[in-house]
């Protein structure tokens, strides 16, 4: 075929121009395919962050998480609880004597108050197909050496520790708050509103035993090292986790997350959590110590539960014994019997635990913040528009180049219709040579990005994401600890290579050329051949 | 009957707001198998009348029959159909396809033809004498060796006229001089129209006949 020398030609003869043309399109299509996997890479790990439960065969999860706002309204019973399970004395004399070496743990349920196992008993068997208890605590862990500036100081008389509240107590109350928000619900207020919570706060104040309002923490004699030295005792914080070993199915951690080693076989493993694992410089098989008491780190886990990530994870049983909170959990993970009706279970669990907070996936991802959601809301924000820009500066660039190098052939071309090419044939030369230069910067533009993708994977970009469920123990932590401890998920971006976005990229390079080969057959059918040959003289 | 013939054949421009009459009313008959110089300086409308006959270009008004037929009131495919198989046009400047070997730019001629292209173009270049240089670019031969090859494109169709515009002016005038014996010669032997127009008054020696034009008018034939 002539027309196919012709064409071979036109590309071989001058090369610059091919490679001038095809790499234009080539690095847009390229550009295209980089904005638009590196978005779909995105908004596809923010989904699995999103949606955390989804990770370990959850719909629901109920905790009695109280956030930064409900901690200046809460009732007294509740306040005192919070209280109690984030009370944190050092009385360092009793550790040993001055000099002496001591480790000290302590364990704070932060924001997640603790609630006890037989709760779980009222959970209808019709209502969830599968549920996990969970205890996850917020260690804070003391070491260093006795000091020897010893003072001895009396407390003043507080309102710190209290006998717990017995079994008629708690359903006293309980039923109070129950009572109060079926009132409220009868009246048309929103329990949530100012009102109720006022309301349910009265309430439940009236039922409170007299000890629990006026209550006292007889003095104490405390002998403590005054101005002690800073640098001697160090202060670290991290996040144990229980994890309820008789379900397979569903709790903060799955055996099919252990990314190395293996699950819990026995009371004393423990399973730690990848990135602490790092920071830490732990390997299987070493020892970790918690309150005196050994465990073995038989894996490495990567926690999908990424709104209660924790460091370290224990059997709930020796979490339990080694807090001293037997028979204590703060959270429970709930997969309901039908998918279809999460919304309906959520609300008979919140009949069941009054007081208690049940929250879906949507409540949960509404808590999260960090590099990852900034980044995927603005690429979401942006990529339409900069995908718009690239390819209208692409097609720009590419049909400018296309005209130049039409005109200057309008003398060649022109010559043509000369000895006999219709517009027609002369048209279909020029397209031609468009697409296949089209063809040419499509394929370039799937090497380059593909080259991208296969870089940018390379590099091991991490995201963060921040839970802001962890905001008010944060806050205690802060006073009494001055460390923070932060709920805090790192996600790697994986961007994989979609057929699709391919396509819509080499997609991008052939339409640009089509379109430019339309504009240039335009003008050759313009072009009038007398005024071609005459443009040369 | 005259193989082309124009009738009260008038070509206007716009210039600005001047209007430039580049063909005056011409009436003219070229008989077939004759050797037409038209003679005129540069700017007197000849490459216009010569662009007219070979329908590149659309009158202002008036009529131009190839074979009997108006080819200003026939659709551009008839008039391109009527362009490659009936006329050869040879340009000042050659026009060589820069891309395409010298044989290439010949076969470019007959790309619509399904057989014996690659034999056709090489007899054809033999014929003009320049069969040796058949897989050179344009770019690497002399101007002589480009107007052979621009002749042998205009030929290959075997065309009944043969529009030439300048064919020597950007050629010494020993070449110039082959290429135009090799016209008279072509001419001779296969009996096609030749229309050549020329500033230069030796080509009046290859002539059947020679008119004069200026100011878009004939003068004198």
């Amino acid at each position: 075929m002539f027309y196919l020398q012709y064409l071979k030609a036109e590309l071989t003869k001058r090369l610059g121009k091919t490679i001038t043309i095809s790499l234009g399109l080539g690095i847009t299509s390229a550009i295209i395919i980089a904005i638009v996997s590196v978005s779909q890479g995105l908004s596809s790990t923010q989904k699995k962050v999103l949606n955390p439960l989804e990770n370990v065969g959850t719909d629901l999860v109920v905790t009695r998480s109280i956030s930064q706002e409900e901690m200046r309204t809460l009732d007294e019973a509740t306040r005192t609880e919070f209280a109690q399970e984030n009370r944190i004395t050092t009385d360092l004399s009793k550790l040993g004597k001055a000099g002496d070496n001591f480790k000290l743990d302590t364990f704070l349920s932060g924001s997640m108050l603790s609630f006890s196992t037989d709760e779980l008993k009222k959970i209808d068997p019709k209502l969830v197909k599968d549920y996990a208890g969970g205890l996850i605590l917020n260690v804070m862990h003391q070491e260093g050496k006795i000091p020897e500036i010893v003072a001895e100081f009396k407390t003043q008389e507080q309102e710190m520790e209290i006998a717990p509240l017995s079994a008629e107590e708690e359903k006293a109350i309980n039923d109070a708050r129950t009572k109060a928000m079926e009132e409220l619900k009868a009246k048309g207020i929103d329990p949530r509103s100012d009102e109720g919570r006022q309301y349910i706060r009265a309430a439940v104040n009236a039922v409170t035993p007299e000890r629990m309002k006026k209550f006292r923490v007889p003095a104490q004699t405390f002998r403590q090292a005054i101005n002690m030295p800073q640098t001697d005792i160090k202060t670290e914080n991290f996040t144990v986790a229980g994890v309820d070993l008789s379900k397979t199915e569903i709790g903060l951690i799955l055996k099919d997350q252990v990314v190395q080693g293996n699950y819990f076989a026995k009371e004393d493993d423990a399973v730690v959590n990848g990135s602490y694992a790092q920071k830490k410089g732990l390997k299987i098989g070493d020892k970790i110590n918690l309150a005196n008491k050994e465990f073995s780190v038989v894996g490495f886990v990567e926690p999908k539960l990424y709104a209660y990530p924790a460091d370290i994870y224990l059997p709930l049983n020796s979490l339990q014994k080694l807090a001293a909170k037997e028979n204590r959990i703060n959270i429970v993970l709930i997969k309901s019997s039908n998918a279809s009706s999460v919304e309906e279970t959520s609300k008979k669990l919140s009949e069941l635990f009054p007081g208690a907070k049940v929250s879906d996936s949507a409540d949960l991802a509404k808590q999260v913040t960090g590099s990852l959601i900034n980044a995927a809301n603005l690429t979401s924000k942006f990529v339409g528009l900069v995908s718009l820009i690239v390819i209208l500066a692409g097609f720009i660039i590419v049909s400018l180049l296309s005209l130049l190098s039409l005109n200057k052939r309008v003398n060649e071309l022109g010559t043509l219709k000369a000895i006999g090419w219709s517009d027609m044939l002369v048209v279909r030369q020029v397209f031609l040579e468009n697409l296949t230069l089209g063809v040419l910067g499509g394929l370039l533009g799937v090497g380059l990005g593909m080259l991208f993708i296969y870089i940018t994977n390379r590099f091991d970009i991490s995201l963060t994401a921040n839970f802001l469920g962890g905001e008010p123990m944060r806050e205690v932590a802060r006073r009494f600890l001055g460390e923070t401890g932060a709920k805090v998920a790192t996600v790697k971006l994986k961007i994989d290579y979609s057929y699709l976005v391919m396509l819509i990229g080499g997609g991008v390079a052939l339409l640009g050329s089509i379109l430019a080969g339309g504009v240039s057959a335009f003008r050759t059918i313009k072009l009038k051949p007398s005024e071609a040959l005459r443009r040369v003289e | 009957m005259a193989i082309i013939e124009a009738k009260n054949l008038y070509k206007e421009y716009r210039q600005g707001s001047k209007t430039i009459k580049a063909v005056d009313g011409i009436n003219l008959k070229i008989e077939k198998g004759e050797f037409l110089v038209i003679l005129g300086p540069s700017g007197c409308g000849k490459t216009t009348f010569l662009q007219l006959l070979g329908g590149l270009e659309s009158p202002t008004s008036g009529e131009i029959l190839i074979d009997g037929v108006d080819i200003t009131k026939i659709k551009e495919r008839r008039l391109a159909k009527i362009r490659r198989d009936k006329i050869g046009f040879i340009f000042q400047s050659f026009n060589l396809i820069p891309t395409l070997t010298a044989s290439q730019n010949v076969e470019a001629a007959i790309a619509h033809q399904k057989k014996n292209r690659v034999e056709r173009v090489k007899k054809m270049l033999e014929k003009v004498g320049i069969a040796s240089r058949a897989n050179h670019l344009p770019g690497l031969l002399s101007g002589g060796e480009q107007q052979r090859v621009a002749i042998a494109r205009a030929l290959i169709n075997e065309p009944s006229i043969i529009l030439a515009d300048e064919p020597t002016g950007n050629l010494d005038s020993k070449t110039g001089e082959e290429i135009l014996s090799l016209l008279r010669e072509l001419n001779k032997k296969f009996q096609q129209t030749i229309v050549l127009v020329t500033h230069s008054e030796y080509a009046k020696k290859f002539a059947d006949r020679v008119i004069k034009m200026r100011d878009g008018k004939i003068t004198s034939s």
